[in-house]
């Protein structure tokens, strides 16, 4: 298989892995130290080049929160990304805002503020735009109410017309169908006059 | 090479202008020889772009970085494929595509309707020639893909790593190909309100090259949602994003031709509100390039700004203008021929699709420019994204789900109740037998319950109109029922493709209604170490860390992590997500690190794996899982759709019918001719 091919280590980590599974039987054959699993830094390979990719900070089980993700998705990450707190964070990994304003909401819901206060905390610290959507209230809510107002005078629109349509119908006589009628479309026309001609050729 | 390709370019602005000229005076004056001229310079400056663009294909593989565009967008070790596609890469070259597809298309409509149309062809070929026209002066006067340096630098820029995907190469010429096309229909539109012949012809004209631009917008807009997914790494296809928007629009308008177009070849009916669709098609296909380009509001695809952005404004307005003025000028003309006869009635329902369709269309344009418009009046600039989006258009869009079930069940003319009755039965049952089953399940989203019942409710409908179609025909004509299937199909292309697109369109609802189920989970994650995700089937993923690999490729170094997955204790297979660093050709890092993501997909879900980056350089390393329910019927659904619209275009399969045809001419005419 390609992935497991690609595989490949610099000697360095390769050895010090191998080192590592070696040890690893002994662990386990060691109850202590099998119960007490020191998480040591050194037990995990370095990279052969750190620099070719973003360095991370462990996550935590709080960044899987339901309602940090959703108070994240309501927020705008303020680097110009256009995106929300959370799909920066978690996509586009050179951003440095994201993260920040992410410790902000752990940190405002750690002070004690319900979800709707940390909003509010962020639109007084950055302004209306930080909301991922128009807050519905004043003229923004008419951003909502259009389409559906759209809607209605469309509805009245075309109600209106068909019933004069409907109404207006006994009046002009509407083509009977069934009757043929001696009409030739484009098409057959060109036809015609592209035979006349030759006719008369 | 790109001296040849500039001088080409201005030969084919001047000879464009000389046929434009001469394309309305010889239509106005009928006067043959200048149409003939007009006509001929259409094929000239298709050769002459043509030209242009080998040229700039020549500067790309040469890579003659002198060229401010090659070296703007390629590098020397950037794979041969992505250096010819790094033609649209930018705003320069998109330019020259898109020049070069409207008049290759100009060009086809006119050897397709040799000898036909007279009267019209003068100002097809001028409208055609204006429009190519004023791409090649943008490119002239502002934005010249011939542009050079003043000096040779040694190597290019490259190429930014997220156009440097399979799904980069094919969507964006798609997307232009169908913006492009638009032109055609719009081009016979002002042709026949310029001459005059109002009939049905034009319509008979443009009925293939509407599905056709329609179709090319379906597969642009769905390539560029797969691009989006496998290569932006959110786990999402649709962002709501400016420049998705203004590709929808045109494609949202066409779609509610192509239904209403129907009414106009059948009962003579909607002749002002066809024509208003394709004006306001074309003007929107040109909003999205004017929105792409100009920068004024604020969008992911936003890669250049500056004043070509005013040159698509100007000509906005001036179409807008002129093909609004020609529609108020022949208005009179354009009466209906005959008068709807009942509410409940065929027309009457594709009257409420085409509502819905423009109320979309309208919703969508509304939220991509109130950001402007709240600026202006308020003063300050307001954010309008994905949730506002979703919360306006899922109720239209349902509804507009709705009427596609609605719309084929009910006769033309006018239904009876006896009729209703018959036709709604049993896909009424098929949405509540749906409803109810979904409820039972514990299905938790109340959009996505109406999303799967109304989407049960229109295959019903098709699966209806297909069974009674193949039953007549057996019945009838004693044929087998897979012969009576495909001869059914066959002689009713137009009919059956439509209902395949409507059976792709609710394939796309499924698959968006599948949104509603996302699951996002982050984990840091030590080699052999595993976190387990839930999907909302009930399964358990479980996904085990393996390692970090680093190693050189292409013209990038990649590190790849690796994980095994499996699914309830099952083993399903090893995902490696990557970072790409690329490097230019003296092996330096070029570009931020870009994420490729591993997606496993299937019919019920995708599991969609990204990896974020590793902790302090070591081996640890930070996921981020997210299950994807019913992905697959997004691409799928497209597919189906583009099927769809290929058999609904396919040639043969019978022309327009009988009463389009009648109605393509007035009686007297016919009489003077013959008489």
């Amino acid at each position: 298989m390609s992935a497991a091919r690609a595989y490949r280590r610099t000697g360095a980590a390769e050895c010090f892995v191998t080192v590592v599974r070696l040890c690893a039987p002994l662990l386990v054959a060691l109850p202590l130290a099998a119960q007490n699993p020191p998480p040591s830094q050194d037990s995990v390979g370095r990279l052969w080049a750190p620099s070719m990719l973003q360095e991370r900070a462990p996550t935590s089980a709080r960044d899987d929160d339901s309602l940090v993700q959703a108070l994240e998705h309501k927020i705008r990450c303020t680097c110009g990304c256009n995106l929300d707190v959370f799909t920066c964070r978690t996509t586009d990994f050179t951003c440095a805002t994201s993260p920040a304003m992410h410790r902000l909401v752990l940190a405002r819901l750690d002070s004690g503020k319900t979800p709707d206060q940390v909003i509010a905390s962020f639109v007084t610290q950055y302004g209306e735009s930080v909301l991922m959507q128009p807050p519905k209230k004043g003229f923004d809510l008419l951003a909502y109410v259009m389409p559906f107002v759209g809607l209605v005078i469309g509805l009245g629109i075309v109600g209106a017309l068909m019933r004069r349509w409907i109404r207006s119908r006994p009046v002009e006589s509407p083509p009977q169908p069934g009757v043929p009628e001696p009409h030739a479309s484009s098409e057959d026309q060109e036809r015609l006059k592209r035979e006349l001609e030759k006719f008369g050729a | 090479m790109a001296d040849l390709g500039n001088i080409a370019l201005w030969i084919a602005f001047l000879i464009g202008l000389w046929g434009a000229a001469v394309a309305f005076v010889g239509g106005l004056r009928g006067r043959a020889e200048l149409a003939a001229s007009a006509e001929r310079a259409v094929f000239v400056v298709w050769g002459l772009l043509f030209v242009a663009a080998l040229a700039l294909i020549r500067s790309l593989i040469t890579h003659d970085f002198s060229v401010e565009y090659v070296w703007q967008y390629t590098s020397r070790n950037l794979p041969l494929y992505y250096t010819v596609a790094a033609f649209y890469a930018g705003q320069k070259g998109s330019l020259l595509l898109w020049a070069i597809v409207v008049s290759t298309f100009g060009s086809v409509a006119l050897i397709a309707n040799r000898g036909k149309y007279r009267e019209l062809m003068p100002y097809v070929a001028g409208i055609v020639l204006v429009v190519a026209t004023f791409f090649i002066a943008v490119m002239i006067f502002a934005s010249n893909p011939f542009e050079r340096l003043a000096f040779m630098p040694p190597d290019g820029n490259g190429l930014n790593p997220q156009l440097q995907n399979p799904g980069m190469t094919i969507h964006p010429p798609m997307l232009y190909l169908g913006y492009t096309s638009i032109t055609i229909p719009f081009a016979f539109a002002m042709g026949a309100l310029i001459s005059g012949k109002l009939d049905t012809g034009w319509i008979h004209a443009i009925r293939k090259w509407t599905i056709l631009s329609w179709l090319f917008l379906s597969a642009g807009i769905v390539l560029g949602m797969w691009w989006a997914y496998v290569e932006l790494g959110w786990g999402g296809y649709w962002a709501w994003d400016p420049v998705e928007n203004a590709s929808l629009l045109p494609w949202l308008t066409m779609s509610a031709f192509l239904h209403s177009v129907m009414i106009q070849e059948k009962r003579g009916m909607l002749k002002k509100w066809n024509m208003g669709l394709i004006v306001a098609s074309f003007l929107l296909s040109i909003f999205g390039t004017f929105i792409t380009r100009s920068g004024v509001i604020s969008s992911v695809h936003a890669f250049a700004q500056g004043k070509v952005g005013y040159f698509f404004l100007v000509f906005l307005i001036v179409a807008a203008v002129f093909g609004f003025s020609m529609l108020s000028w022949r208005w009179t003309r354009l009466e209906a021929e005959s008068k709807l006869e009942s509410m409940v009635s065929r027309e009457a329902a594709f009257l409420f699709n085409n509502l819905i369709l423009i109320v979309i269309a309208f919703s969508v344009l509304w939220g991509t420019i109130f950001p402007i418009l709240s600026e202006w009046v308020k003063g300050t600039k307001v954010t309008v994204g994905p949730p506002f989006f979703n919360q306006v258009n899922v109720p239209l869009g349902l509804l507009l789900l709705l009427l596609t079930g609605i719309g084929p069940l009910i006769a033309w003319r006018r239904a009876s109740p006896a009729n209703l009755k018959r036709q709604f039965l049993w896909p009424t049952a098929a949405l509540l037998v749906t409803a109810v089953a979904l409820l039972a399940l514990r299905m938790s989203d109340g959009w996505a319950i109406a999303a799967y019942a109304l989407g049960a409710f229109v295959v019903g409908t098709i699966v209806q109109e297909f069974v009674r179609g193949v039953g007549a025909r057996h019945r009838l004509h004693g044929e087998a029922l897979p012969l009576a299937f495909v001869r059914l199909v066959g002689r009713n292309r137009r009919r059956y493709g439509g209902y395949v697109v409507h059976l792709g369109i609710v394939m796309l609802f499924v698959g968006f209604g599948g949104l509603a189920f996302r699951k996002d989970t982050e984990a840091t994650l030590k080699p052999g170490q595993a976190v387990e995700v839930r999907s909302p089937y009930g399964h358990t993923y479980r996904l085990v860390h393996q390692a970090v690999s680093q190693y050189e490729q292409l013209n990038r170094f990649v590190s790849a992590a690796s994980m095994e997955v499996y699914r309830d204790g099952k083993f399903l297979g090893i995902m490696k997500s990557e970072k790409r660093q690329h490097l230019n050709s003296l092996g330096q890092p070029q570009f931020e690190p870009s994420t490729e993501v591993a997606i496993r997909s299937d019919i019920r879900e995708d599991l969609y794996l990204v990896f974020a980056g590793s902790v302090q350089g070591t081996e640890e390393a930070v996921y981020r899982i997210t299950i994807n329910p019913l992905v697959w019927w997004v691409w799928y659904g497209g597919m189906v759709l583009v099927l769809g619209g290929l058999v609904s275009m396919w040639p043969g399969g019978g022309g327009p019918t009988a009463a389009s045809r009648r109605r393509a001419e007035p009686a007297g005419y016919v009489a003077t001719v013959s008489g």
